[in-house]
């Protein structure tokens, strides 16, 4: 935008400068026609006198050669002839010079060819009557005739030389007007034009004075721009260049001697300067890669590192593009940037991780291995039992049947700790496919598996369509499982269990203190039973391991089967939670992501 | 009926010789203390080979899974019926054990009556149908 201004600018004062430019020339051209016209008008007049006295001289002329006629006529003294033949020499060389200055008048080159032809046939008379009177003594009549002659001749010249001068003189006029109306009206254009000139010119100091001040103005911000990119780059580490490829010329900020650890302008800017301080093994990747920005028009990104003075390693990323600028050449622009910070502190991370991810997996490893390791001993120790209730228990003391029975009792436990301590590692053991799955196939499943269970209690299991969700299938049987399960276990002696499911699109009225993803979309699942309940103030603890809410003798369980619920649950991504009171059944709500 | 018995675990090798002792069914049975024992054993020549091998997986030298890997890979060995006869029952032994072609799966039990139960069972089917049709919910053998 800015930039098509300046041209704009710069195109009009062209046409601002040759406009003056012919301005000025017009005046010039026009001032000199004025003085040529000038000239030409002073010139006309006197080519006008010039005429109109020259016919004067040609009366005068032809009276003298007259005169000189009538006295040699009279006195037969020759030396009357000289007058007369001076005259019509004069005469007519004048005649030639006046027809001359009438060129232009062509009214009046007719008439001087008339006054011509009179005055020759004057002199021609005047000649004849000079060889009739050279005959001795004079005839009188022959004389007055030629005297008559004369005189009428003489009249029609001098008519004729009079209205010679009165259209030199009227020409003479007509002429002087023109001049004088041209004359007249060449100040008015030289002052108009000297006027527009004068407005162009203030215009145009108007308008370089105010795309100087733009220029100054543009060029304050640039030095602004400049000086702000200039600070930006170096607090954030990172450097811009240009790589002409027409030239092969490359250009940097200041920032990247910087970055490389060097005064400023310490080295030539160039490709080869700068792979110099770049890492050995990386320069072959660096180079490829440069080549294919060249090739294509895509932004890249390279990683590597550089080695700086003392060795000292950092590590760089560049990104460059080729583009094409405004006069059309094809360069490659981009950015350096110094990452060794966040690459120290990334490789911290991963580092973090790594050992995050190992004690999770010698975690779960101990769990599995301990649990699985534990069954052998326990195991054979229920298989000897078996042997002796099999065979030696007829040979035992009371006393030792009872310690026997509590052993046995005290294994049995233990195998249940040790399945469920299995259930619950391996949640996070197997690997988590998920399947797109219909929930009520996997609650089916679940009251199939738990049949017995149910005709022992007569329990009535109500459900609402359930929908189908990608979910890891075994482990939300698992949890129906579990959660059945749990309310049978904790029914109230007498009372016929009534489990409800209920289902609903989300709502997060849950009573704990997850926080669902509210830009998720979540399903809620409700089990409502009538059983025994519990404070409400333990609704969190009973997800614990091993939490326990009432004594073994009453309600055997190893606490782990709602933690197992609560894992299955997270492997989902949802959340689950309690809510009860005491003596009036207890409600599991589970949110399961859509 | 000829059968031999890989385990690492005394104990465990007592209970099976007593179970078979206890079940009135004429067998011969040959226990081996570890892996690399059976693979010596079934790689002599003119070795009498088991009408059924029971392969404990958990065992020091070669595990069980290494056995049966080896057992399929030779011609002369790998049509015999072989039962998986471990503590665990985990998910990933059956499926792996499954796959490399044992036959049947058996848990061992806790209680020598069950055990009784059990051995009886598998040696009077014949395995070779059983499996015929790689059915994979009738592999893990429970009473």
């Amino acid at each position: 935008m800015e930039i098509k201004e300046v041209f704009t600018t710069s195109f009009f004062l062209k046409s601002i400068f040759v406009a003056a430019l012919f301005g000025l020339i017009f005046i010039s051209g026009v001032t000199y026609k004025h003085t040529v016209d000038l000239e030409g008008s002073s010139n006309l007049v006197v080519r006008s006198y010039k005429v109109q006295i020259g016919l004067e001289q040609i009366i005068s002329l032809l009276k003298d050669a007259e005169a000189g006629r009538r006295g040699f006529i009279l006195t037969r003294d020759s030396s009357f002839l000289f007058p007369f033949f001076n005259a019509k020499e004069k005469i007519f060389a004048s005649f030639s010079e006046l027809k001359e200055l009438t060129f232009e008048n062509l009214k009046q080159q007719v008439y001087f060819d008339t006054l011509f032809n009179l005055v020759y046939a004057r002199f021609t008379v005047m000649a004849r009557s000079l060889e009739e009177n050279n005959l001795y003594p004079l005839n009188a009549s022959q004389f007055n005739n030629s005297m008559v002659l004369a005189q009428d001749e003489m009249t029609l010249i001098r008519w004729q030389i009079d209205r010679m001068i009165r259209l030199e003189s009227s020409y003479l006029e007509e002429q002087q007007h023109r001049y004088e109306q041209e004359l007249n009206f060449t100040p008015f254009i030289n002052l108009l034009l000297l006027f527009f000139t004068l407005v162009v010119f203030i215009f145009s100091y108007y308008k370089i004075n105010k795309d100087l001040e733009n220029q100054k103005k543009v060029n304050e911000e640039l030095i602004i721009s400049n000086e702000s990119i200039k600070h930006a780059e170096e607090i954030g580490d990172f450097s811009t260049w240009q790589w002409d490829l027409e030239n092969s010329k490359f250009t940097f900020s200041e920032n990247q001697y910087r970055l490389l650890g060097c005064e400023l302008n310490a080295f030539e800017p160039t490709i080869e300067n700068f792979l110099e301080f770049v890492h050995p093994n990386d320069r072959s990747y660096m180079i490829n890669v440069g080549d294919q920005v060249i090739a294509k028009k895509k932004p890249s990104t390279i990683f590597f590192r550089v080695l700086l003075k003392e060795n000292r390693l950092r590590y760089f990323k560049l990104i460059g593009k080729r583009l094409t600028d405004i006069q059309g050449k094809k360069i490659i622009i981009g950015i350096t940037m110094d990452i060794t910070e966040q690459k120290l502190s990334s490789s911290i991370l991963e580092e973090r991780n790594r050992q995050l991810e190992l004690s999770n997996k010698e975690l779960a490893s101990f769990n599995h291995i301990a649990s699985h390791d534990l069954q052998e001993p326990l195991r054979k120790i229920q298989t000897f039992i078996s042997r002796i209730t099999e065979k030696e228990m007829a040979n035992m003391s009371p006393a030792g049947k009872e310690y026997f029975s509590k052993i046995q009792t005290s294994a049995k436990r233990m195998r249940v700790l040790i399945d469920d301590l299995l259930a619950f590692s391996r949640m996070n053991k197997i690997e988590k496919v998920f399947e797109d799955t219909d929930l009520n196939v996997l609650l089916d499943n679940a009251r199939q598996e738990l049949a017995q269970a149910i005709e022992e209690h007569k329990a009535l299991i109500s459900s609402d369509p359930l929908p189908v969700l990608s979910v890891i299938p075994f482990q939300i049987q698992q949890l129906f499982t579990n959660l059945i399960s749990n309310s049978l276990k904790y029914s109230k002696p007498g009372v016929v269990p009534i489990i409800k499911i209920q289902c609903e699109k989300a709502a997060f009225n849950l009573n704990s203190n997850t926080h669902p993803d509210t830009h998720h979309r979540y399903y809620k699942i409700s089990f409502i039973d009538n059983g025994l309940g519990f404070d409400q103030k333990y609704a969190e603890n009973i997800f614990l391991l091993f939490y326990r809410l009432h004594q073994d003798s009453e309600y055997p369980g190893t606490g782990i089967g709602l933690s197992i619920c609560k894992k299955i649950v997270e492997n989902h991504y949802g959340f689950i939670s309690a809510s009860s009171k005491v003596n009036e059944g207890a409600t599991f709500n589970i949110l399961l992501p859509e | 009926m000829f059968i031999i018995l890989a385990d690492d675990d005394e104990d465990d090798r007592q209970f099976f010789k007593d179970a078979f002792n206890e079940i009135k069914i004429k067998t011969m049975v040959h226990v081996v203390n570890d892996g690399a024992a059976l693979m010596n054993y079934l790689t002599k020549e003119n070795s009498q080979l088991p009408h059924l091998l029971f392969l404990d997986l958990n065992m020091p030298l070669k595990n069980g899974m290494e056995c049966l890997k080896e057992i399929k890979s030779i011609e002369r060995l790998k049509d015999i019926s072989i039962a998986i006869y471990s503590t665990s029952a985990s998910e990933e032994d059956i499926e792996e054990t499954f796959v490399k072609g044992a036959n049947v799966y058996i848990k061992k039990p806790d209680d020598f009556i069950t055990l009784k139960k059990i051995l009886s069972k598998v040696i009077s089917v014949n395995l070779q149908y059983h499996t015929s049709g790689l059915d994979r919910d009738n592999f893990l053998l429970s009473i």
